[in-house]
């Protein structure tokens, strides 16, 4: 399919509901459906073979125009993707609920129930996410009168507004701090015995306000550094997918030599992030070998980037138009000796780690999910691929210098953990590959493109990129005073979280940390929250009193 | 006279609980990385633990954000006595470049009486160890006092550039 059939495809089937594409978007089909056919169409773009990547709601009030929200989808297969735009009046911000269809849009309706006072009528779980349970009602941070500095008084002891156990359950609190949670997260686990019946999940503990803050504080060349500081581990990602989508809105070119050292940072962040990945989830299975040793084959990798930025993790590499930094042969040669040695390594901990029966024992058959859900729930990245489903940004929407590149993405078909651990395991090898690549197809020339007067305001860009952790989306409206007008991250935990409780669902308790470590979770890059499975029809067999009894015998 | 406390109430090991208040990650992956095997934080009794309960010492990251700020503050109440409170990077120091947004209370003064800064974006693994190290008096302090001294009336200095603008633009003209 390409964009003209679907398009003609549209408009046959639902008439004068679909107007566009809007000029605003160039490269991308930006379409205007009416309020009350939403769900409709979002059906049907499903249907075609879509998948939903999140909405973008915005505050255009002071244009007349009410407020909008934008829902995105991506047709992976055939290499484009649809936004497809709504506005409701300022009076009264309701939109039709597609979460009831589109499980995975769940969370963007119920953010911007919080950030914007949007009203999604239908909503299966209209609950607060983003902001914190003492949030005064009223108060929506993202609409344009609200200051980004408004701090509403805070009130002690309240409650999360967690979801009923479902019945015959006991409920086991996780966090917000808790040793197997490296960042601040409530999790609700409903069990039955040692068995999961159920999670919920209350989250955004880390959320900074950084999309408010770059829309009316910083400005656009400043704001890749802030974007770099939303993930400590994967900031070149968050930095070029939010310099590509404003360079794609307002039709910069990039030299290619600067797109090429994009790829090098992003793939050398790969590197880093999977080895680091590994280690952790060696810890939560218990096996400290693996961690000591895997993160003492990525220190060199860190060595590296310090050497090649002056920084070990915030590069500050990348600026709109290019990046900061050359490569001198110097340092290629370094890269190329640095990754010879870590391939050996890998490869020796890939053999270890293929034979371990015990990883096999506590990783196979875990957090099962199949193909099925995976693709309704919109799982991306190795989360996605360990379920065969083969979906790769750098392939099927390719950015930067990919498309020169040759690269495989490894699959799996096991659909649980030990697939996600082999796919990081052999995406490594693909990052090395790249790499080398990246250093012998260089073209010489310049690394940062002149500098433009002024941007081209209300213009829409998005731009995809392959984190370790799966697809990050940045979506971006150019805006007037050298800063967006809006500047939405998605970042691949957003949704890869949100299918998480499906994966705990009949699993051991005991193998909670390592399911939820199998999405990488970065619950800085996401914070954004929820989905509950409820009742489990089966029989109490204990009760709370023997439970307590039982589990505390069982600590001893 | 801190760190003279500091080593007379923790003169052996030191079990340390690390809390992250809302960081993105980068202060948690160093902290982390003290102990692997490059900079190996056990051999000086360091140890990480998980629980606030059995820690000497808490590493706070990340700015304090509205809802870990009450929760930050209970698991500090949860250590026993004596207690020493790392904030480490420049989110805890001062609340990073997010200090003052609508979900953020600040840097970790606001949430807890801090004893020591280590700053950084991340701060480097061998900087975490240096300043715990340092608090714990097993190294000595590298900074040396600055002594400031007058060195010449800044008005003086003003007037000077002014002229040798001046001058600067009469060559230029008589170029032109």
């Amino acid at each position: 399919m390409t964009q003209e059939t679907l398009l003609q495809t549209l408009r046959a089937e639902f008439g004068a509901a679909v107007t566009g594409p809007d000029p605003a978007a160039p490269r991308r089909l930006l379409l205007d459906v009416e309020r009350a056919r939403l769900p409709e169409i979002a059906r049907r773009l499903i249907a075609l073979g879509a998948r939903y990547q999140v909405g973008v709601g915005s505050d255009d009030r002071a244009r007349g125009l009410g407020f909008g929200l934008i829902h995105l989808f991506a047709f992976d297969k055939s290499g484009f993707t649809t936004a497809i735009r709504t506005s409701a009046p300022a009076e009264t911000p309701e939109f039709p609920s597609i979460t009831p269809d589109i499980p995975v849009a769940g969370w963007t309706e119920r953010e911007y129930r919080d950030l914007l006072g949007f009203r999604f009528p239908g909503h299966p779980k209209p609950k607060k996410l983003i902001l914190a349970d003492d949030w005064p009602d009223g108060i929506y941070p993202l609409r344009k009168e609200v200051p980004y500095n408004l701090v509403p008084p805070a009130a002690e002891d309240v409650a999360y507004q967690l979801d009923e156990a479902p019945p015959g359950t006991t409920m086991v609190p996780v966090g917000p701090f808790h040793s197997s949670l490296h960042e601040p997260a409530h999790f609700a686990v409903y069990v039955d015995g040692e068995t999961i019946k159920g999670c919920d999940y209350r989250g955004f503990m880390t959320h900074r306000g950084i999309e408010k803050l770059c829309q009316t504080q910083v400005s656009y060349n400043e704001i890749p550094f802030v974007a770099e500081r939303i993930c400590g581990i994967c900031g070149s990602v968050h930095a070029t997918a939010y310099a590509q989508s404003v360079e794609e809105a307002a039709g910069l070119a990039v030299p290619r030599r600067a797109e090429f050292i994009r790829v090098l940072m992003l793939e050398l962040e790969r590197i880093h992030s999977h080895l680091l990945w590994l280690g952790v989830a060696g810890h939560l299975i218990g096996f400290d070998t693996v961690f000591m040793h895997a993160w003492r084959v990525r220190e060199p990798v860190m060595w590296l980037s310090e050497r090649i930025t002056g920084n070990r993790k915030t590069y500050g590499m990348v600026v709109l138009g290019g990046v900061r930094r050359d490569i001198s042969p110097e340092t290629a040669e370094d890269i190329r000796s640095v990754l010879k040695k870590v391939e050996a390594e890998v490869l020796g901990l890939k053999a270890a780690i293929l034979k371990d029966s015990l990883i096999h024992k506590r990783t196979k058959g875990v957090g099962h999910m199949p193909k099925a859900e995976a693709e309704r729930w919109s799982l991306v990245g190795p989360v996605a691929r360990a379920r065969s489903i083969d979906i790769d940004a750098r392939r099927d929407h390719p950015y930067a210098a990919y498309n020169e590149l040759s690269f495989d993405v490894p699959t799996a078909d096991s659909c649980d953990v030990w697939g996600t651990v082999l796919v990081r395991l052999l995406e490594v090898f693909e990052s090395v590959k790249i790499m080398r690549q990246v250093l012998d197809k260089m073209p010489a020339g310049p690394i940062l493109a002149a500098p433009q007067e002024a941007l081209p305001a209300f213009r829409h860009g998005l731009s995809m990129v392959e984190a370790p952790r799966g697809e990050s989306v940045h979506y971006v409206i150019t805006g007037e005073e050298n800063r967006p007008e809006r500047w939405r991250v998605r970042a691949p935990t957003y949704t890869n979280l949100q299918g998480v409780p499906r994966m705990l669902l009949d699993n051991q308790f005991a193998d909670f940390p390592i399911i939820v470590g199998s999405i990488d979770p970065c619950y800085s890059c996401t914070d954004r929250a929820v989905v509950v499975e409820r009742g489990t029809g089966r029989e109490r067999v204990w009760d709370r009193a023997e439970l307590t009894t039982l589990s505390r015998a069982g600590g001893k | 006279m801190l760190a003279k406390l500091a080593k007379k109430a923790f003169p052996k090991s030191l079990w340390v609980y690390h809390c992250n208040s809302g960081a993105c990650n980068g202060c948690d992956i160093e902290i982390l990385n003290v102990l692997t095997p490059y900079y190996d934080v056990e051999r000086f009794g360091i140890k990480l633990v998980g629980s606030p309960r059995h820690a000497d010492a808490m590493l706070l990251s990340g700015a304090v954000t509205r809802p870990t700020l009450p929760l930050v503050k209970r698991a500090f109440e949860a250590m026993p006595a004596p207690k020493l409170v790392f904030g480490i990077g420049s989110c805890a120091v001062g609340g990073g470049c997010w200090f003052d947004t609508y979900n953020v209370s600040g840097g970790g003064a606001t949430a807890l009486p801090m004893d020591y800064y280590i700053p950084g974006c991340p701060p480097r693994p061998e900087a975490i160890l240096f300043g715990v190290a340092l608090a714990l008096g097993l190294v000595d302090q590298k900074a040396a006092p600055v002594e400031l001294k007058q060195v010449e009336f800044p008005l003086d200095a003003s007037l000077r550039t002014q002229a040798w603008q001046d001058r600067n633009a009469i060559y230029k003209w008589l170029k032109d």
